[in-house]
């Protein structure tokens, strides 16, 4: 047999090789981009240099959150050659077992995977946080003896004060789910995880700049891409002023100490929030850098008083007596009552303390008539727009509801505070759940006109009441940042929110806060500032679970007022007691910057009211 | 006729011309891919470039010696130096192991690989043996014997184990192809049963191509294109990959059966026409067949089965080299980045492993551009195609069958590792004849080369069964 012709079979295989060899040559080489995009990510590293964040002052210009250098020292195991664990030891001046562990540590806290760990050993993993100048100074100069090592400088947050942790907030690692969610994230990048911190990062953080880098297989970069002509510069973060005065802002903690609940102050020209208090509270400071914050986080967490949950705006009290300012208000808008109304106090309704006849709106506000409120709200609701009294008190709690909803009430006030709660407005619907349709009444639902029962309130919503009052019927939309850059606020937060209410019909409400400072017969005369008109307003709020909680509100000074302010103390009873004195510290301090009165500043320093915490 | 025919008159001075091309530029390349810049000696033997050049001397050295020698000793000393390499692919086994493998006899920068000089000896062997008077490479005892020549070194090869030399080792079934082995003997006993057909006389028969090759070719293409996606030309229908390839075998056979019509007898167009029919659905079903396993199995099976075809992307995983090297490849552009200027095969930022060595074509294409990969390209092709012109002019079939063993290994060594460097192979360490880093492969290949060319020098005094 003659094979000869097979030739052609192995002639044709080679020559179709050399054929689509050089045309996926051409291709690969010449007409397809891809591979040389490939190979400059593979061998030009984008070194991204992370700016400053912005810092942060307070009203007054003083700096409260600011950064400070620091250094990481970091390696990639691949490159270690020869590692000698005792000089190493001796030079971060630790001990000898401590290098040992700490790459186990590194190791461990990488996690495992389907059976195989995370770690790599040619990525980089930092061996040391937070080594000060000083120590790098003496560090850095002996690190050439280990390759592999070495030092990279970083920045942490610095917070001058202790206070305003829950406003200001904490920076951490991003975690995976951040970095889904915004690829401008890479691992080890610091993000806001809370506060302002959080609300502001977009701002704060700046924009990233890039520094294209030659690298070698092993991540070490060689020199500068196409002499740096690609690179991008880091633009610093802004800067933050905020409304809040910290001065105020510490002095309330003070105060605070050793009480639970809150102080928020706004000033009413601007909606800036001047203080916001939440006790217990804790020092910024211990939640900076991973090892703080995994080492404090879990302990703030455990603490039965729980000072991360930031009770200005997330806790969700009923109001008490100082919802009677806003019936008031609603009522003589409504018509339903003018300024010379006057009801009996028919205690026999609802209890009342003994007290002068409430013959006007001022009175009944001086003297937190009970009966007279209820009076009043019933009059909203049951309008008598339709015969039944069911589908009348609907249409009542409807109109009175939208009324609250254009108080801030029952709708989040949309502040740059995390987590906002709209606390509680109850609507028809809400009733109809509970009663079912056409089930209730004004009787039913009476609790309400005096801020008990269903009602509830954030201190952040009852600060901002103060402020709408001491506006005479408008009020911004509560904020602490002032500016951002040199930008002014958010431009929400330049927008005149208008209540339903007139003007005019602030008046009578306002000198009846006036008298329960200033009158004999008044609730809040603890609140008295010599020389200040306050206007104020207490509130007791029945507290099923343990003692009352004592709540006031005011503003000052009656003719122009600077600062509108809400306290409110757990468990401590009647409100004149506690948070009325409390308020004219605060008010006092913020517009005098001393206060008169030592001894009744001493009396609330010394004061302790913490309710047993539950055994778990 | 004298005996020592003046071996510069009868020496093939194209295919020299283009062995020496070939070394000269692969130490070129070397000295880029070692070294970071110009400044060391290329006679340095400290560095890769000096050893490499000091490898080629004695390369050329060997090769004298091999051109001076009588052609008798020469054929003599086949079994010999079979059995030699044998016993070291044995000893090698006993060496401690570099990389997992044990491969290398010698220690330090000069190691010696056994295997690579199996596939001389092999080469030579088989050429002896085919070469034979009463040998038919259609009879089942001598294909069996043929295949145990290659077996036999190439299962000590497994046992290093040393995978790339071992697929190598089948670029001698290419050889025993065109030698005319049958793998299929029955297939073929059974069709000439088919009465009035006889297909080992007919041009088909004598080039009939394994129908298990068909069937592994046809496989690998239908895994291959089955995600992909084809308008039926001249309408709107789509076609998945597998109705590509039973569209396409359709045609084949509609123009075989139009050529039949023409050129066969009378008596057999229809028995003809029958044939090419039922293979044509045969083959169909096959595609149909594989696609449905595969279809069948499990995903990490189907991912590793896509991976070897190249039709999946794994950057950071298994595939990384290959990733890597693509990406030296593809950045080329059409003229290079020039001498040294490599980035990603370069010696100091060392994203490629191995790239004086089996990834020695990324710095050549990374630096030289397409330019120099085509000329690469042509350059072998160029070389392959010498060779076979060389084989097919031997009288002596023992000349032809190692000529050809000397061309399948060389577009073997080609094919796979040029093809592993731009994604149209999987990754198999073996290096590039000539181009590599390495004195065990400069050696042998040059001890191969010289060894064809001497015995094409000879080709005038040597004899069919010579």
């Amino acid at each position: 047999m003659n094979f000869d012709g097979r030739k052609i079979f192995i002639i044709i295989f080679i020559v179709l090789t050399s054929i689509i060899y050089s045309i996926k040559l051409l291709h690969m080489q010449v007409l397809d981009n891809t591979w040389t995009e490939n190979a400059a990510f593979i061998s030009e590293t984008r070194r991204e240099i992370i700016p400053p964040r912005g810092v942060m002052f307070d009203r007054n210009g003083i700096k409260i959150v600011s950064n400070s250098p620091y250094y990481d020292l970091r390696f990639v195991e691949k490159n270690i050659v020869d590692l000698d664990t005792a000089a190493l030891a001796k030079l971060l001046q630790v001990h000898d077992t401590f290098i040992g562990y700490r790459f186990k540590e590194i190791v461990r806290q990488q996690g495992v995977y389907k059976g195989k760990s995370n770690y790599q050993r040619s990525r980089e993993y930092t061996f040391i946080q937070g080594i000060t100048k000083n120590e790098i100074a003496r560090i850095a100069p002996e690190l050439y003896k280990f390759p592999g090592f070495y030092e990279v400088a970083t920045s942490m947050r610095q917070y001058p004060y202790p206070n305003a942790a829950n406003i200001v907030g904490y920076i951490a690692e991003v975690d995976s789910a951040d970095m889904a969610k915004d690829p401008y994230y890479k691992r080890g990048d610091y993000i806001g995880k809370a506060g302002l911190e959080r609300f502001y990062e977009a701002e704060l953080r700046g924009k990233k700049g890039i520094k294209y880098l030659l690298r070698n297989a092993s991540n070490n970069t060689i020199q500068s891409y196409d002499e740096g002509r690609m690179d991008t510069v880091a633009i610093q973060g802004k800067n933050l002023t905020l409304g809040i005065d910290i001065e105020l802002q510490a002095y309330g903690e003070q105060l605070m100490r050793n009480k639970l609940g809150c102080i928020v102050a706004i000033e009413p020209s601007s909606g800036e929030l001047l203080a916001v208090v939440s006790s217990p509270s804790y020092d910024p400071n211990i939640l900076v850098g991973r090892q703080n914050i995994s080492a404090n986080y879990p302990k703030l967490l455990r603490d039965p008083f729980l000072p991360l949950f930031p009770r200005p705006t997330q806790a969700e009290y009923p109001p008490g007596s100082i919802f009677k300012l806003v019936q008031a208000l609603i009522g003589m808008q409504e018509g339903v009552i003018d300024e010379n109304t006057g009801f009996p106090c028919t205690s026999s309704i609802v209890g009342c303390h003994s007290h002068a006849p409430a013959s006007n709106v001022s009175k009944a506000v001086q003297m937190s008539c009970n009966p007279y409120f209820y009076y009043t709200t019933k009059r909203i609701i049951e309008q008598g727009f339709k015969k039944n009294i069911f589908e009348d008190a609907a249409h009542g709690l409807a109109i009175w509801e939208k009324y609250m909803n254009s108080f801030g009430l029952g709708v989040k006030l949309e502040t740059d505070l995390y987590g906002i709660r709209p606390g509680l407005i109850p609507n028809p619907a809400f009733y109809d759940r509970w009663y079912g349709k056409n089930g209730w009444a004004f009787k039913t639902v009476r609790s309400i006109a005096i801020g008990q029962g269903e009602v509830k309130l954030t201190p952040l919503q009852m600060a901002n009441v103060a402020a709408i009052i001491a506006n005479r019927g408008w009020f911004y939309t509560p904020h602490v940042v002032k500016s951002i850059g040199e930008d002014g606020p958010k431009s929400e937060y330049t927008v005149k929110n208008k209540t339903l209410v007139d003007s005019i019909h602030f008046l009578p409400v306002i000198e009846g806060m006036r008298k329960v400072t200033e009158e004999a017969g008044g609730t809040g005369k603890n609140a008295r500032i010599p020389g200040i008109t306050v206007c104020g307003k207490t509130g007791t709020v029945e507290n099923k679970q343990g003692k009352d909680h004592s709540v006031f509100i005011g503003f000052a000074p009656m003719e122009d007022p600077k600062i509108a302010i809400a306290v409110f103390t757990e468990n401590a009873g009647f409100g004149g007691t506690w948070s009325a004195p409390i308020t004219s510290l605060m008010i006092e301090f913020y517009l005098k910057r001393e206060v008169s009165d030592k001894a009744k500043e001493q009396r609330i320093l010394d004061a302790v009211i913490l309710p047993q915490p539950k055994n778990k | 006729m004298r005996k020592d025919q003046n071996i510069k008159q009868q020496a093939d001075w194209f295919l020299i011309g283009l062995y020496f091309l070939m070394v000269i530029f692969g130490i070129i390349n070397i000295h880029s891919a070692s070294n970071a810049s110009f400044d060391i000696s290329i006679f340095d033997i400290q560095h890769n470039t000096g050893k490499q050049i000091m490898w080629f001397g004695a390369s050329l050295f060997v090769g004298l010696v091999i051109l001076v020698v009588e052609i008798k000793i020469l054929r003599g000393s086949v079994y010999i130096g079979y059995l030699i390499v044998l016993l070291l692919l044995v000893g090698v086994l006993f060496m401690p192991p570099i990389n997992g493998q044990r491969s290398w006899f010698g220690a330090g920068g000069f190691g010696i690989q056994p295997a690579e000089f199996a596939k001389i000896t092999t080469a030579l062997v088989l050429a002896d043996f085919i070469s034979r008077v009463n040998i038919r490479l259609q009879t089942v005892k001598d294909v069996i014997f043929a295949n145990l020549i290659i077996l036999i070194p190439g299962a000590l090869i497994m046992l290093q184990p040393d995978a790339g030399t071992l697929v190598v080792f089948t670029s001698f079934l290419f050889v025993m192809y065109r030698e005319g082995i049958t793998y299929d003997p029955i297939i073929v006993r059974l069709i000439n049963t088919y009465p009035g057909v006889r297909i080992n006389q007919t041009w088909i028969g004598s080039n009939f191509i394994p129908i298990l090759l068909i069937v592994i070719v046809l496989s690998l293409v239908t895994l291959s294109i089955r995600e992909t996606e084809m308008i039926l030309p001249f309408t709107m229908v789509p076609l998945s990959g597998k109705y590509i390839i039973i569209f396409i075998i359709s045609i084949i056979f509609i123009l075989f059966y139009l050529v039949i019509q023409r050129i066969a007898q009378k008596r057999d167009k229809a028995k003809l026409a029958a044939l090419g029919a039922v293979s044509g659905i045969l083959l169909s079903l096959l595609v149909l067949g594989v696609d449905f396993a595969f279809e069948n199995l499990k995903q990490h099976q189907k991912d590793r089965i896509e991976l070897a075809l190249g039709l999946l992307e794994d950057p950071h995983g298994k595939d990384y080299n290959r990733y890597r090297a693509m990406s030296a490849v593809g950045s080329g552009g059409l003229h290079g980045k020039g001498y040294h200027n490599a980035t990603v095969a370069s010696p100091v930022l060392n994203h490629v492993p191995e790239q004086e060595t089996d990834f020695i074509f990324c710095t050549l294409s990374e630096e030289w551009g397409f330019v120099g990969s085509f000329g690469l390209v042509i350059l072998f092709t160029a070389f392959l195609l010498r060779t076979i012109t060389i084989a097919e002019r031997q009288k002596s079939i023992f000349s032809r069958v190692y000529a050809y063993s000397v061309a399948m290994v060389i577009f073997y060594h080609f094919a796979i590792n040029v093809g592993m460097n731009i994604g149209l192979a999987p990754v198999i360490g073996i290096p590039l004849p000539f181009f590599s880093y390495g004195g065990s492969s400069l050696l042998s290949f040059s001890v191969m080369f010289f060894i064809l060319l001497k015995l094409d020098s000879e080709r005038l005094n040597m004899l069919g069964n010579d």
